[in-house]
């Protein structure tokens, strides 16, 4: 009950800034004669420079939460603005000028490029918005800087540590500038260290003022965040701020 | 325009990236159509080069020239008939036809060669009999000596003009304008040596004896109603229809022909030799250019199988790609460029190694001094390797654009 008041209390109080606002959307599958819903009327706002943790059990409802949070997916029904842009009726191509523009996605097995040095793994995003390759090599080189591996810019993915290669994987979500940098499991595939390394990068991002949605099964993650959404059988069950 | 110009250009560079980094799968991938275009650029520059070097020779041997002869219908043959033409009906064209720059007259003494002999050696030969005129007709020159004159033939003088083959065969030292040979028995003198003309479908063009038309009629007992054939040279612009009108005219009136009989002589020219074997190399073109076309179609296949397991194969790559912000428009592209390349590469390879078998082959084969490729050739298989890229790139790239990137991100 309370963690439906402060999901509520947040949705209108946040309202103004928010740069996502999700209004009773639901996700459903067809499942043999019956339907699967995935996510039951959820109702949330994340307001700009917000540094949230999407956790819960597997079957939760988080993976989805993330693929519509990333514009991966459309929801059945209810409204998604993303940086005031309703994201229900566009087309696939316009879906994906939006992630470009808007969302810098990092994931659990990095995704990197394997046959193309870290600098032109960052670059490649801004090759979908069709700019220039000088000034392409200019963003990237100075994502990179920001990670920390303004000398690693020519090595292959195999030649970097598992804590390199996701660092790499956050410059390419940076370069863009997008609204929301929007990590699945970030850490999931890294050793304590790197994580707590990875991790204080993330609150750098957010100190500098980016927004950070991270999408986590562990606690010690978690608790970096300043806000926590707890997701339990396609709802949401908590919405607590850290801090 | 600019952007879609773009996709194309990043297209290429994901393509190129694709295909270097699988060199040794591309390269088995593409041999369908290294082997194919190969096939036809060797095909049509063997065709080539052996219809324009006999053209050239034909050219040579003056295609302008018509040759008149007596011609006899299958059935006729069969019950023991045989037309000719006369010297009369030579003398009844000779400055009767408008539009000749010079007419000629030739026949075969001794329809079975002759032989000849100089000193102790002796060679088998053909002899023709002619006039004056027959070398401006043909065009024959003498590199030494000259050609039969007006008066060797109303003189019956007993005189040869000789092909260069003669000359090497009798083994004749020195000059061998004014020596003596005995042609079946009878001894003639040499007034000169034909220019060399080389080989024509491997026959020697070197190998005859020229003597005067009078003389050897004589020699064989003025057997006037003996077969010559006529040949004449048109004027140049000529209307060459209007004077086979007025020849047939009159040889059919004075060989009695009525208006169902068919002509008993016929118009034999090198232009017609010319554009039967240019029937001949067009149609072998076309049927080595069908069976090529499926060897292409083969390789096609080819692309489009490792370009399906490319996709496969990256579809996490894909997956990231769309989840970056690639349109699906530009994973087409990129896909259907990679398949272009993959396919044009094979395609400039088989032009390269076409190349080289054309070359080695115009070496092996006698006569064929050089071959020829002509651009129509090499445009014609660097489009339809280009269209069969497109072609068969288009289910994979369809493929991979149309991928959920969710599902693509997921797979393993």
């Amino acid at each position: 009950m309370l963690a439906h008041q402060s999901a509520r209390s947040s949705a209108s109080t946040g309202a103004n800034n928010a740069i996502i606002s999700l209004r009773n959307i639901v996700k459903s599958y067809p499942c043999g004669e019956e339907t699967f819903y995935a996510l039951k009327d959820i109702n949330l706002d994340i307001s700009k420079n917000d540094y949230v943790a999407i956790v819960g059990p597997s079957g939760s409802g988080k993976s989805t939460l993330m693929n519509l949070l990333g514009c991966l997916d459309t929801p059945c029904a209810g409204k998604y603005l993303l940086a005031n842009k309703a994201i229900e009726d566009l087309r696939e191509a316009e879906l994906a000028q939006l992630r470009n523009r808007s969302v810098g996605f990092i994931f659990q097995s990095f995704n990197l490029l394997p046959r193309a040095t870290a600098l032109t793994n960052v670059m490649q995003p801004l090759v979908y918005r069709f700019i220039p390759l000088k000034k392409r090599l200019a963003m990237a080189t100075e994502a990179l800087e920001r990670v920390g591996l303004k000398n690693k810019t020519q090595h292959f993915p195999n030649q970097l540590s598992g804590g390199q290669r996701q660092r790499v994987a956050i410059a390419r979500a940076l370069v863009t500038q997008p609204d929301i940098l929007l990590g699945d499991e970030p850490t999931g595939n890294l050793d304590s260290q790197t994580t707590q390394e990875v991790m204080s990068l993330f609150d750098e991002l957010h100190n500098e003022g980016h927004t950070i949605v991270l999408i986590t099964h562990e606690q010690e993650i978690a608790d970096h965040c300043q806000r926590v959404i707890r997701l339990v059988d396609g709802q949401i069950h908590s919405d607590l701020r850290n801090h | 325009m600019y952007k879609n110009l773009l996709a194309v250009y990043e297209g290429s560079m994901a393509a190129f990236h694709a295909i270097r980094a699988h060199a040794m799968r591309s390269t088995l991938t593409t041999l369908g159509i290294i082997i194919g275009v190969a096939a036809v650029i060797a095909v049509v520059a063997i065709m080539q080069g052996l219809t324009h070097s006999i053209t050239k020779q034909l050219d040579d041997l003056g295609s302008d020239v018509v040759t008149i002869t007596a011609h006899t219908n299958r059935e006729d043959m069969l019950l023991g008939f045989e037309n000719t033409l006369s010297y009369h009906d030579f003398e009844s064209l000779k400055g009767k036809v408008e539009g000749l720059e010079d007419i000629s007259v030739s026949m075969k003494a001794f329809s079975f060669g002759a032989s000849v002999q100089y000193g102790r050696n002796v060679t088998q030969t053909q002899i023709i009999g002619t006039d004056s005129a027959y070398q401006r007709v043909i065009r024959i020159f003498p590199e030494a000596g000259r050609f039969l004159s007006e008066s060797d033939d109303l003189r019956r003088r007993r005189v040869a003009f000789v092909g260069a083959t003669i000359v090497k065969e009798l083994n004749i030292e020195g000059n061998p304008v004014g020596e003596f040979i005995s042609l079946n028995g009878e001894w003639f003198r040499i007034i000169g040596i034909a220019e060399k003309q080389g080989t024509l479908f491997g026959f020697d063009q070197d190998n005859y004896i020229i003597a005067p038309f009078g003389t050897l009629k004589s020699l064989s007992g003025e057997q006037v109603t003996r077969n010559v054939d006529i040949m004449y040279r048109p004027k140049r612009d000529a209307d060459e229809e209007k004077i086979k009108q007025q020849i047939s005219l009159i040889l059919r009136k004075r060989h009695n022909l009525t208006e169902d009989d068919p002509d008993d002589f016929e118009f034999v020219s090198a232009e017609r030799t010319k554009s039967q074997f240019k029937a001949i190399t067009t149609s072998v073109t076309l049927v080595a250019g069908g069976v090529v076309g499926i060897s292409l179609l083969v390789g096609g296949i080819g692309v489009m199988n490792i370009m399906l397991v490319s996709v496969t194969e990256r579809t996490r790559e894909i997956g990231t790609q769309k989840a970056l912000g690639a349109t699906p428009g530009f994973i087409m592209t990129q896909f259907l460029i990679e398949a272009l390349v993959l396919s044009l590469f094979g395609g400039i390879l088989g032009l390269l190694l076409g190349y080289g078998v054309a070359a080695m082959l115009a070496l092996m084969i006698p006569g064929l001094s050089d071959t020829l490729v002509p651009a129509w050739a090499i445009l014609l298989s660097l489009g339809f390797t280009t269209a069969i890229g497109v072609l068969f790139g288009l289910a994979p790239a369809m493929k991979a654009a149309k991928l959920n990137p969710i599902d693509a991100l997921r797979y393993e």
